[in-house]
């Protein structure tokens, strides 16, 4: 066997938090520990020499790189302090920023030293827009009761689209949709080099429907369960605070199509549905019980991933933490707009209004190439190791 | 407190084990006084408790005896056992060493004929044999320990035993009211062979040790193997002693292991490979299973290994044991197959830790004020006069701490004038 070693991924590796992974001489221990290691195809032993020798096109064709919760147990058993987790956190960054489209904003979000640019390039879109829309100036206090944060871009009178909603449909839409586009190009990008990988035969193939009922929603089943995260030893506490954060998430999900709903397309026919919920609206109550439930978790995990880098010896990376400040950037910068209007301070409720567009502005658009795209990359991953294990491949490979 | 005088020159070996003996007498043989302490009540040491040990697969009375038999007939080594060593003073060429000598409670009276031990109805675990079975309480360690003298286990002893043992001996050597003592040794340099402990396996959590009869480490397996052992040399299952279909041997248990020992203790695969032996002997075709992630034949053990290797009973299988699950009959053990890439679950009846060697002075070095290296291997400093042997020195073989206790008597002589 001849290895064409890539030195730019090892030099990448080295500098992306997974330095130690020279010190491994393949013990397997990790393999054995590891909590979600199958006996079938033990990990993650064969990614750590794949990454000794710059293997980088097996390891992003590598459902097992995905599927690792970075559990820790791995690195907390390694003789060597290799810290597999780590090695494949760097990995799974890698792959992000490999998959990403448009390359270039991908490369761009994986680097710290463009954090200005990160950050700035969202604030300086929502900023034009607010300055074009024509509505930047703070309210009177009277006006952000009576309508919230519904006049931020300024109002007119065509009442089938609200001014505002235009203009966060014109900031949103586009980022979203390029997110989704970037995700559904990265995973059939590594879908195929998966079933390249393992020699997967696609003789049979499942329709959208049978893919998405026997594979897709049985991966987001057991992702909503934790069913993994829960098996892990070391860390296992991590449960307490990813699960509130991504039902948070979901909730939010719909607090927001609820909100569409009701404001934007009823809104037309009943105008009275415009303006703030009430309160104790069932709707709004969910919402900031998932706003409260979305800071709590972050920080839980936050206050882990701290603990686990002082005591564990977890290298801090700028990919894990630039995930946690971002969502805690957007809960708090919500909350902290919400609490504005209500106390009646329009300048903080605009000024943290601003923020949180900039905050969830940088979520949307950034997801495929952040650790936020565990989301996609994970639950397809999970998806395909059920397809590689299901009739479909089986009995084609027969 | 007494004093214990000597010629200038005096050398101090701390440590009867085959270290500490080749050292005193490669000392005492040119003439210098030496005085060799030993905290244990007999000499000889790990290599006393082996079965058979490398080069030659001798047993330890082999190599030992010659040695017992070469101190005896020397006028300049004074041998103090049950004594270790309290503090040190002084520099090269002028040592000041406090030593203290816990009571035998059996004085130089003692024939060996065993009376004693006939009346004697109270028992004591046996650490010879590491817990694998019982003595009397008043015992001799082992059948050729040296000095051929029994030893009292006060505290295992209820005070009828005490009368009874003592009415029995009609030499008058019990002496139940013996108490510590303390002298000083003035010494020109010391030569530390304080030798090594079996690393704990309770440390490897996952390896489950204390839960299972059926898993051992490769000492208590020598034990076994002996034919002074606690079976007879028979090798069965401790607990249920059971004629093992299967073994297992654990490589790397605790060593080449940055939280446990980080270190090669360079032993444990070629005992691994002579326990293969013992158990060829007795069982010639059963089952063994090796899990190792490198194997260090050092020296001239190639051949060794070859052969041991063609025997199409015994499995090598590259990948390291990280769990132990204990089974009603046996444990299974678990690794991954490093060059399959399969997990291997293997149910074995007995599974031998092969665990690695720890320094044995290395809590205490820094009372003592000795150099140790971050291992706790006692690091030479000739100018110093203190100079280290054998497994205190780093992990060896036999042959190896006797060829470095040899080299640490010509320093310690060099540095004692």
């Amino acid at each position: 066997m001849k290895v064409n070693p890539d030195l730019d991924f090892i030099k990448y590796m080295k500098s992306a938090g997974g330095d130690t992974l020279k010190k491994c001489y393949q013990c397997a221990t990790c393999s054995v520990v590891c909590p979600l290691s199958s006996d079938g195809k033990p990990f993650p032993r064969k990614e750590m020499i794949w990454a000794q020798w710059g293997l980088k096109d097996k390891l992003i064709a590598d459902p097992d790189v995905m599927l690792c919760h970075q559990c820790g147990d791995c690195t907390a058993y390694c003789p060597r302090g290799a810290k597999p987790g780590d090695v494949l956190g760097a990995i799974r960054a890698y792959a992000y920023t490999h998959y990403g489209f448009p390359a270039g904003l991908a490369k761009l979000v994986s680097n710290s030293k463009n954090l200005p640019i990160t950050i700035g390039l969202p604030a300086l879109i929502v900023l034009i827009m607010w300055f074009i829309s024509g509505g930047m100036h703070v309210p009177s206090a009277e006006a952000l009761d009576q309508y919230g944060f519904g006049h931020f871009f300024g109002h007119w009178d065509w009442h089938w689209l609200a001014k505002n909603v235009a203009f966060i449909d014109i900031i949103m839409v586009p980022a979203a949709a390029l997110a989704v586009y970037s995700a559904y190009r990265g995973v059939s990008t590594m879908w195929k080099a998966m079933m390249k990988q393992y020699n997967v035969s696609s003789d049979y193939r499942p329709s959208v429907v049978q893919f998405i009922q026997q594979f897709l929603v049985p991966s987001v089943k057991e992702i909503l369960a934790h069913t993994r995260f829960k098996e892990c030893g070391t860390n296992a506490d991590r449960t307490t605070g990813h699960l509130p954060l991504l039902l948070s998430f979901v909730a939010l999900l719909f607090v927001t199509a609820y909100s569409a709903f009701v404001q934007d397309v009823l809104g037309i026919f009943y105008p009275e549905l415009h303006g703030p919920m009430s309160m104790m609206n069932p709707v709004k109550i969910l919402a900031n019980v998932a706003a409260i439930a979305l800071i709590l978790g972050v920080g839980i995990l936050w206050s882990n991933r701290s603990a686990s880098e002082s005591e564990a010896g977890v290298t801090g990376t700028y990919y894990d933490w630039f995930l946690i400040y971002e969502i805690m950037a957007v809960g708090v910068t919500g909350l902290a707009a919400e609490l504005g209007r209500l106390v009646g301070v329009p300048v903080l409720a605009y000024f943290f209004y601003y923020l949180h567009l900039v905050s969830v502005l940088m979520l949307f658009l950034y997801m495929p190439y952040t650790k936020f795209a565990h989301m996609v990359y994970r639950t397809f991953a999970m998806a395909f190791e059920k397809y590689r294990e299901s009739d479909f491949v089986t009995k084609s490979a027969e | 407190m007494t004093e214990q005088s000597a010629s200038a020159g005096a050398v101090l070996v701390v440590g009867g084990g085959i270290s500490g003996l080749t050292a005193a007498l490669e000392a005492a043989e040119v003439g210098n006084d030496v005085f060799l302490v030993e905290k244990n009540p007999y000499m000889g040491g790990r290599v006393a408790q082996l079965n058979q040990y490398f080069p030659k697969l001798c047993p330890p009375s082999c190599g030992l005896e010659i040695n017992f038999k070469r101190v005896k007939a020397n006028r300049k080594i004074r041998v103090y056992t049950l004594t270790e060593v309290k503090s040190v003073s002084g520099s090269a060429g002028s040592y000041e060493v406090t030593c203290e000598t816990s009571p035998r409670y059996v004085n130089n009276n003692c024939t060996g004929c065993g009376a004693c031990a006939e009346v004697c109805a109270d028992e004591r675990d046996d650490d010879f044999n590491f817990g694998m079975s019982k003595t009397k309480a008043v015992y001799r360690p082992h059948e050729m320990s040296f000095p051929m003298k029994y030893v009292l286990d006060k505290a295992a002893c209820s005070a009828d035993t005490l009368e009874k043992v003592k009415a029995a001996c009609k030499y008058e050597a019990i002496d139940t009211d013996m108490k510590s003592e303390s002298f000083t040794l003035q010494v020109g340099s010391i030569v530390w062979a304080t030798g090594w402990n079996p690393y704990d396996p309770t440390n490897m959590d996952n390896l489950k040790y204390n839960e299972s009869d059926a898993i051992i480490t490769n000492m208590q397996m020598e034990r076994l193997a002996a034919p002074n052992g606690p079976t007879g040399g028979q090798i069965l299952r401790p607990g249920d002693n059971k004629e093992p279909e299967s073994f297992g041997f654990v490589q790397c248990a605790g060593s080449r292991d940055e939280n446990h020992l980080e270190y090669c203790s360079y032993i444990c695969c070629m005992a691994t490979m002579k326990q293969i032996t013992y158990i060829r002997e007795r069982y010639p075709e059963v089952p063994i299973y090796v899990f190792y992630i490198d194997l260090r034949t050092p020296g001239k053990y190639e051949k060794f290994r070859e052969k041991l290797m063609s025997d199409e009973n015994t499995h090598f299988i590259k990948g390291k044991v990280a769990d132990i699950i204990p089974e009603d009959d046996g444990v299974t053990m678990v690794a991954e197959n490093a060059v399959t890439g399969d997990k291997v679950h293997q149910k074995v009846d007995l599974c031998v830790l092969a665990t690695g060697m720890e320094p044995a002075i290395k809590s205490q070095a820094a009372g003592l004020g000795i150099d140790v290296d971050s291992n706790g291997f006692v690091v030479s400093d000739p100018a110093k006069g203190m100079i280290s042997a054998g497994c205190a020195k780093k992990a060896a073989d036999v042959v190896t701490s006797a060829q470095s206790a040899t080299a640490a008597a010509l320093k310690a002589i060099q540095a004692a004038k």
